[in-house]
């Protein structure tokens, strides 16, 4: 046999990795999520807004968020309005009303007073 | 060309005949009454009521939540109104006001459409009552009222816009939680022919 077959052969030849060289990679590879999940809370939430869709999700529930408050506040203005002119509306029917009897009397007095011609 | 004129002519005729055949309609009820304005500065107590179409039907709407059979009335009264607006003023002591005060809205109630209805004036005791109708063409519905109530030491000015049962505006009173004034001055009856009252 030649020399450099020799050669070929014992540098191509299966080596059996060392000791424990199994569990270091999955050590190694198990370590790596790890040190997110060891960070803060705003890394992860950040971590999650990177994504495109959560955000305008996020913003989505915001905007609908300032909608339904404008809503309950805009409702609360109407009816503040509504309960104000009703309350006016009554007081001028009865001044209105009050003034109307009035006339009607004092013609009645002096038809009461006038001879009937 | 001769024949072009006349036409004209005739159609001109015929649109002042249509316009001015209509006395009524498009007659505005709704009376300026800015210039009583400057009586708040001397009144004790000031009552400015200013409800356009929009605001009635507000008010309308929550008089339907009220339960009482005093309310389902004034929404009955209101539902076909266009407007309600009164200016009331009492002041603590007589001679706050003067009749020039009311000559603004009484040169309005001169205008087309507008007529007296009631006119009742006490010189004894100082007071002047006027009722004003504004009518719509045969008058057969009323567009407007205008009541004008003044005494020694109050001031009201009325004006209603739009169709309203004065019969039902009368019987109001005494209703919606508020007692009856009393117009009863006095259980003594007045000598005849007494005093200067005219009524028209």
């Amino acid at each position: 046999m030649r020399p450099l077959d020799d050669e070929l052969r014992s540098a191509l030849k299966r080596k059996e990795p060392p000791a424990g060289f199994a569990g270091r990679v999955m050590a190694r590879l198990a370590g790596q999520p790890g040190r997110v999940r060891q960070g803060s809370w705003a890394q992860a939430i950040r971590s999650l807004f990177r994504m495109p869709k959560l955000r305008w999700v996020a913003v989505g529930a915001v905007v609908c968020l300032l909608l339904v408050v404008g809503a309950v506040r805009y409702q609360r203005r109407e009816r503040a309005q509504g309960e104000m002119a009703k309350e006016q509306l009554k007081q001028a029917l009865h001044i209105a009303s009050s003034k109307l009897n009035l006339a009607k009397k004092r013609v009645q007095e002096v038809d009461r007073r006038s001879p009937e011609s | 060309m001769r024949i072009s004129l006349r036409r004209t002519t005739m159609l001109m005729g015929f649109l002042i005949l249509v316009w001015g055949g209509v006395p009524a309609y498009g007659q505005d009820a709704h009376l300026q009454l800015n210039n009583l304005e400057k009586l708040s500065k001397k009144a004790a107590e000031v009552v400015d009521v200013q409800l356009d179409g929009s605001m009635l039907k507000m008010a309308s709407k929550f008089l339907s939540e009220d339960e009482d059979a005093d309310a389902a009335e004034v929404k009955e009264l209101v539902k076909d109104l266009k407007g309600v607006y009164v200016k009331s003023f009492e002041f603590d002591k007589e001679g706050e006001y003067s009749e020039d005060d009311l000559d603004s809205v009484r040169a309005q109630l001169k205008g087309p459409g507008w007529s007296r209805m009631v006119s009742v004036v006490s010189k004894r005791e100082h007071e002047n009552t006027e009722v004003y109708m504004m009518a719509m063409g045969s008058g057969a519905s009323i567009q407007g009222l205008a009541i004008i109530a003044a005494e020694p030491k109050e001031l009201t000015v009325v004006n209603i816009l739009g169709p309203i049962d004065l019969d039902k505006l009368s019987a109001l009173e005494g209703h919606m939680g508020v007692p009856k004034l009393g117009l009863d001055k006095g259980g003594t009856p007045r000598k005849p022919g007494g005093g200067q009252n005219e009524k028209k």
